[in-house]
């Protein structure tokens, strides 16, 4: 019970502290009478950093509990280059082209991708660092791929470079439904997965015996994780690390791997880190050098966090 | 009561035929032992009887078939092995448990009735210190206490425990024996293990294995009468001894002590 009311408690000061500053700028800006097409432009910017690190985190953490490995999220294991890939190759292939099909495109190549990271690592060995090593393969060669459709793609659509690293720089409405499936799915995926997913985390026989199939769990899960994270990709770009940092720390604040608490705890931290970041590179950083694409920022913190945890994994045990 | 008739057990993928037509009963509320050298299908026959793997024939709980009644079967039983590689994630103690309330937890969160349990568990274990360490922190005798207790939870009819002793060094066995022999009024248990002083010790009715084959069944009294059947399937000469009225086996590598010591 202590535990529950902690997260109700930090859960409750996380929330606060991002939706007041929101409302914040609400108010500001009606004041200083500004055209409503700036404040609702910034409403749209804030909301979509919020729904993104809710459905990064989340995802981050589906699959870190689902494959059993600390040192993963969706940008690790390929999803996010392969969903990008899929959109410019979308871009590039079709004349006409609606952020429904380019959405849809990015589902089918971040699944794809996923799929071929865990089929690769499960051929050597299946280890953690098996799924790292076969991401970091699968991430580079959609990477590359990328940036090389990229030089025809960007003639037609300037936008699509920004996309490499994730910013929320283009938020209309238009990308609101979209955002919200994602959203969506993940709560779902919450709801149906977070228990079954804490027995997935004892092993293959153990789940079994409890009577949860983790073949079935692990597809449901993947698929969940993959689709929210591939959507979000389509419409704002690729944001890594966010999926890894923050269901490591909420597992540290809250001290269990309970999904049924971690999993909220995370969503409320990656909107924190991703509303900030975002207000930060806009207001602050923009001013000395112009502004900052928020995933850039989030990849700086996180990829040394990815390190550390890196070299703790080989220094034996997590404690 | 659980019944096992004419099981049989192929591995599709190596074409390795693990068991071959197997018949035994296995009596309630005592604790079965399956001994056998490596290899003789002891994990094999846990794993068909918890229906975690397929087989040709029929596993009966109370009469009736396994495979009919799994949701029920995975409330009243449990089938417990290592766990591995689990502290990655930060899984502590109480994790474990409360996991593995699974099939008999009701709704989303922890209930009291699910903490209720998980304490009384870890009390009977003498876990409640250890509850909130991660499993990472553990020695591995802690982890097979952990591993026991995760079995336990769920409040099973049935036990079903591969290697309990694995790991654990002197004190923790002679614990760990008479720890089970005092849940068996309760509980059923089937258990497989490498040590015959263990089994001994431990055991009211035993099923003795090789390759794949079952070449003996009985209780406690049969086995040590006639430690022939032992000596074929682990190459080793046995003798049985009795310490303070109960009787228990010692294996001898007769070429190693040869000369060395006077059998009787």
């Amino acid at each position: 019970m202590n535990s529950k009311l902690r997260l109700l408690l930090v859960f409750s000061i996380l929330l606060a502290s991002t939706t007041l500053p929101i409302l914040y700028t609400y108010i500001v800006t009606l004041n200083e009478g500004l055209p409503g097409r700036i404040v609702m432009y910034r409403l749209y910017r804030a909301l979509y950093t919020i729904l993104a690190g809710t459905v990064l985190a989340t995802s981050g953490c589906i699959l870190q509990a689902s494959l059993r490995n600390p040192l993963v999220d969706h940008y690790i294991l390929g999803t996010g280059s392969g969903a990008l890939f899929a959109v410019y190759a979308t871009l590039l292939v079709l004349d006409h082209v609606t952020l429904w099909i380019i959405s849809l495109a990015a589902a089918i190549g971040g699944l794809s991708a996923l799929a071929v990271t865990i089929l690769i690592a499960e051929s050597i060995s299946g280890s953690d660092i098996a799924y790292v090593l076969s991401g970091i393969g699968v991430t580079s060669l959609f990477s590359g791929l990328s940036v090389l459709l990229l030089y025809y793609v960007s003639s037609r659509y300037g936008y699509a470079s920004l996309m490499l690293t994730g910013t929320f720089i283009q938020s209309r409405l238009e990308n609101l439904p979209y955002t919200l499936l994602a959203a969506i799915l993940v709560v779902l995926g919450y709801v149906v997965l977070a228990k079954r997913l804490n027995v997935i985390m004892l092993g293959d026989d153990h789940a079994a015996q409890l009577g949860v199939d983790p073949g079935l769990t692990r597809l449901l899960s993947s698929i969940i994780a993959g689709v929210s994270a591939s959507i979000i990709v389509s419409q704002f770009g690729v944001i890594g690390f966010l999926g890894l940092v923050t269901p490591h720390t909420a597992r540290f604040l809250l001290k269990t791997s309970d999904n049924r608490l971690v999993i909220p705890l995370a969503m409320a931290l990656g909107s924190l880190l991703l509303f900030t970041t975002d207000t930060l590179s806009r207001s602050l950083v923009a001013r000395v050098v112009g502004e900052v694409p928020a995933g850039a920022v989030i990849s700086a913190i996180g990829a040394p966090f990815f390190l550390v945890l890196l070299v703790r994994r080989f220094r034996g045990g997590f404690t | 009561m659980i019944s096992i008739k004419s099981l049989s057990v192929r591995y599709k993928r190596s074409g390795v035929v693990a068991l071959r037509d197997v018949s035994i009963d296995i009596p309630s509320n005592k604790v079965t032992c399956i001994l056998g050298p490596n290899a003789s299908g002891k994990t094999t026959l846990l794993k068909a009887i918890a229906q975690l793997i397929s087989y040709d024939g029929v596993v009966e709980v109370n009469g009736r078939d396994a495979r009919g009644i799994i949701s029920e079967l995975r409330r009243m039983l449990s089938y417990s092995s290592t766990l591995e590689e689990l502290d990655l994630l930060g899984i502590t103690v109480l994790d474990v448990l409360v996991y593995s309330r699974y099939p008999a937890s009701r709704g989303f969160f922890t209930s009291e009735e699910d903490l209720r349990r998980v304490s009384e568990v870890c009390e009977m274990l003498g876990l409640s210190d250890l509850a909130n360490r991660r499993l990472g922190e553990l020695s591995a005798g802690e982890l097979q206490r952990v591993v026991l207790a995760a079995a336990l939870v769920k409040d099973p009819k049935v036990l079903l425990l591969d290697e309990p002793d694995g790991h654990l060094d002197v004190y923790s066995k002679t614990w760990l024996s008479s720890f089970l022999r005092e849940i068996s009024s309760r509980v059923t248990i089937v258990l497989s293990t490498h040590d015959p002083l263990f089994a001994s010790m431990t055991c009211d009715y035993y099923v003795v294995l090789s390759r794949g084959r079952v070449v003996f069944t009985g209780f406690h009294d049969e086995l040590l009468r006639d430690t022939s059947v032992l000596e074929r399937v682990y190459n080793v000469s046995f003798t049985s001894i009795s310490i303070g009225g109960l009787r228990v086996l010692i294996p001898l590598n007769q070429s190693a002590y040869r000369g060395k010591l006077v059998r009787q």
